[in-house]
């Protein structure tokens, strides 16, 4: 899969759990700091990827991944 | 910003007294930490203006919410920063951005979870400091200021608590929400309440600092677990004592002695740390108390009313049994029972019942009605042989408690020496102690509390006006000799002097070593022993051997020099029979003491105070009973007295119980001067004089033997 293809799935999927405009996700944006995701979010997130991309991550890896771009690199290699 | 001494006083005001608040990363979701700090800042009617930083929410508690703080169209004093550990150091870099003024950091995930957190806090620090941004926390419960015109509570403390003069500190914050409920009930007001928690940036001894210069706060309360710049607390709260005159109370957990037993002296293992901690604490002037009640017994003593002048209590009481427990309390902490004027008695004769007991303790009878306790209490205050009164009472049927709670609180207020109550019981007795609390009188369920606290506020007016000299340095030392001979052993690799070495040290700060020299053969042994003088003594010079009385390598009484020949090759020959590995140096041969007390001497070098020195009598008392007081070099006259004092056999030494009084002068003087030993040489990790020999009055002292342990670089 290609990483633009990631990057946007990814997008679509932030923006709806934490219920905002796709165009405030960014690649840089940090969850917590920038989108204000707590921490039940942050685990509907990692839940979102995985439905979305069907795949299942390393949760305790996964948590510490805080940007967009960072949550794109990380499932790249489960989706390759 | 941390270790500010010398800090404007006014440093800590963006965070005690802001103007404005944002609370960084709050959230909607009642019942968390983000969201309860918001609302009860916005709850508790804070007085500045309040902004909810929250990403993702337009408004929080209905007030609206701003995505970032530099988003904030106005200036922010105080940011307090509720977000998960792993975006703090963002949320402070904007905070430096935005030019906030300073911050409390709330949330955990810092040094108290290891390396990775211990990294972030000091991120966070580095980012503080670029900025001048002082930080209280992280890891802590917050901040609460009770003055009306900030009304702050920055903390997720389930309730504020009412104004008054109390500070508190405190490095636990789950400490703080269990003190707040207990004082509720109490009726007990603070002036600040602060959990500083991890103390990254601002210490507790800033903010002890800080309180010492606030004007609504009259006395400090701190509950620490750890004193990691001891020497710089003690300062601090010595300060806060003699020059703001308000009191210090720790309470400080931890008081195991495990670590001891791995010292390599005697001073080592008898100077657990929690015993150095006390010493300094105590020479501080701080009162160490060992349990929250014991603390707020004391400090509502030393808040509500004034300190007592002198020790001379006037009991006035209903009840005769509760009377003379309280007269056994009072003797039992050294309070003396004053002795009524004529004109005291004669008012009291005029105006009580022909049955009341009209000496201390005044009874004023089981059917007393308010009016008697205002006599007696009125009365009692004024005589001029009455430092302070102690009232009690017991709920008879016709005792009317809260007219006469009233009434206590009503006389108590037109004088200026110290009330305390204790209405004994719980039900009957509850309304009457709700006044007593409410207007300041201090009150106690026991009679044995209120006389310890009445001694205890005593005891604190008595330090506070202490005066208290420098330390003596003496000018006739050697301090090069002393560094040559420590200098020359480090060079050698060696962790511990020989004993000839060792005296040269003592000797070089004109400590009373006996004359000795080091024999290297039997012939030389018998020459050096005419020498120094009989009758000598005898032991192997030899790093090796820790015991020496264990290998047979000691003999004492030598009074010829054919002996003291003979002395050397015995003792050669045990070590080589029972420590054949050991290398021998020769023999120290010394003249002996003589006939006196023992006492032992001692200094170790404490990681957190620095060197701090001992003082014991020997023998027994130093082995089983512990019986051994520490002060912090260098240490002042009046101090050392107070530590020789301090140990309990000290008597003996003063000639007690058919006693020869000895030479306690010479023992002071040579205290002094081991503690100046200890502060010009810090290569000396541990040392003991042990024993020191301490003749008759006026025949001065001997060190018999000394062992010093150097400090690895």
């Amino acid at each position: 899969m290609e990483l633009s293809e990631i990057q946007q799935r990814v997008t679509r999927v932030v923006a709806d759990v934490l219920a905002i405009d796709p165009a405030e996700v960014r690649p840089a944006s940090n969850f917590v700091f920038d989108l204000g995701a707590d921490s039940m979010k942050s685990v509907e997130l990692i839940a979102g990827f995985e439905e979305e991309f069907d795949i299942e991550m390393d949760e305790d890896k996964a948590r510490e991944v805080q940007t967009v771009e960072g949550a794109v690199a990380f499932i790249a290699p489960y989706v390759k | 910003m941390a270790g500010a001494s010398g800090q404007d006083p006014s440093w800590l005001d963006p965070i005690f007294s802001p103007r404005s608040v944002a609370v960084v990363g709050t959230t909607r979701v009642p019942g968390t930490v983000p969201f309860d700090i918001f609302h009860n800042i916005l709850k508790d009617d804070f007085q500045g203006t309040l902004y909810p930083v929250s990403p993702g929410e337009r408004s929080v508690a209905g007030v609206k919410a701003y995505k970032y703080v530099v988003d904030i169209p106005d200036p922010v004093d105080l940011a307090v920063i509720v977000f998960p550990s792993s975006v703090v150091q963002l949320a402070m870099e904007q905070c430096g951005q935005k030019g906030v003024k300073g911050a409390v950091i709330i949330s955990a995930g810092f040094r108290e979870v290891g390396p990775a957190g211990a990294a972030r806090e000091e991120e966070v620090r580095a980012i503080a400091r670029r900025y001048g941004m002082p930080f209280i926390g992280p890891n802590c419960l917050g901040v609460i200021n009770t003055d009306p015109h900030v009304h702050l509570n920055a903390s997720f403390a389930r309730r504020m608590p009412a104004a008054g003069s109390i500070g508190f500190l405190s490095q636990s914050g789950a400490l703080c929400t269990a003190v707040l409920d207990y004082a509720h009930a109490k009726h007990i007001g603070f002036s600040k309440f602060i959990s500083f928690g991890n103390k990254a940036d601002v210490s507790d001894i800033d903010l002890m600092l800080a309180l010492k210069d606030d004007p609504a706060t009259r006395v400090i309360l701190m509950y620490l677990e750890e004193m990691t710049d001891g020497a710089a607390f003690v300062d601090a709260a010595h300060r806060v004592i003699h020059e703001a005159g308000k009191p210090v109370l720790v309470l400080k957990a931890g008081r195991t002695r495990q670590g001891a037993a791995a010292a390599a002296s005697h001073t080592g293992s008898l100077a657990a740390s929690d015993e150095i901690v006390d010493a300094a604490l105590r020479q501080a002037g701080v009162i160490r108390c060992q349990t929250i009640e014991e603390m707020f017994n004391n400090a509502i003593a030393l808040t509500y009313q004034p300190l007592p002048r002198g020790r001379r209590v006037a009991i006035i009481t209903n009840a005769g049994g509760p009377g003379v427990l309280t007269t056994d309390a009072a003797i039992a902490e050294k309070l003396e029972l004053a002795a009524f004027s004529d004109r005291t008695r004669d008012i009291f004769k005029r105006s009580l019942p022909a049955t009341a007991n009209i000496k201390n303790p005044v009874d004023v009878i089981g059917d007393a009605r308010a009016d008697r306790y205002r006599v007696a209490l009125g009365s009692a205050l004024e005589d001029e042989n009455v430092d302070g009164a102690l009232v009690i009472l017991t709920p008879q049927s016709m005792t009317d408690i809260d007219t006469i709670a009233e009434e206590v609180c009503r006389v108590a207020a037109v004088h200026d020496k110290p009330t305390y109550a204790s209405f004994m019981g719980e039900t009957d007795v509850a309304s009457g102690i709700a006044i007593l609390q409410k207007r300041n009188i201090p009150h106690y369920i026991l009679p044995e509390t209120m006389c310890r606290a009445f001694a205890r506020a005593h005891d604190f007016r008595v330090e506070k006006d202490r005066h208290r000299s420098p330390a003596i340095r003496f000018a006739d030392v050697d301090t090069a000799a002393a560094h040559a001979q420590l200098d020359a052993a480090i060079a050698a690799g060696r962790r511990t002097l020989a004993p000839s070495e060792a005296m040269h040290v003592l000797e070089a700060y004109r400590l009373p070593v006996l004359r000795s020299d080091v024999a290297r053969s039997a012939a030389e042994a018998a020459v050096v022993a005419a020498r120094v003088g009989f009758p000598v003594a005898l032991k192997v010079e030899s790093d090796d051997i820790v015991h020496k009385f264990d290998v047979g390598a000691v003999l004492l009484g030598v009074v010829t020099p054919a002996a003291a020949a003979m002395a050397y090759d015995t003792i050669v020959a045990n070590v080589r029979a029972r420590q054949p590995e050991a290398r021998i140096d020769g023999v120290f041969v010394q003249r002996m003491a003589g006939a006196g007390e023992e006492v032992i001497l001692g200094v170790k070098r404490d990681p957190a105070f620095g060197a701090v020195v001992m003082f014991g009598l020997g023998g027994l008392y130093v082995e089983i009973f512990r019986d051994v007081a520490f002060r912090m070099a260098p240490i002042p006259p009046e101090l050392i007295r107070d530590m020789m004092h301090e140990v309990r056999a000290f008597p003996i030494l003063t000639g007690a119980r058919g006693h020869t009084p000895r030479d306690v002068a010479a023992v002071e003087e040579c205290l002094q001067r081991l503690g100046q030993l200890a502060v010009d040489c810090p290569q000396i990790q541990e040392l003991d004089i042990n024993p020191l020999i301490v003749r008759d009055q006026g025949d001065g002292c001997a060190v018999a033997d000394a062992r010093i342990l150097i400090a690895t670089p």
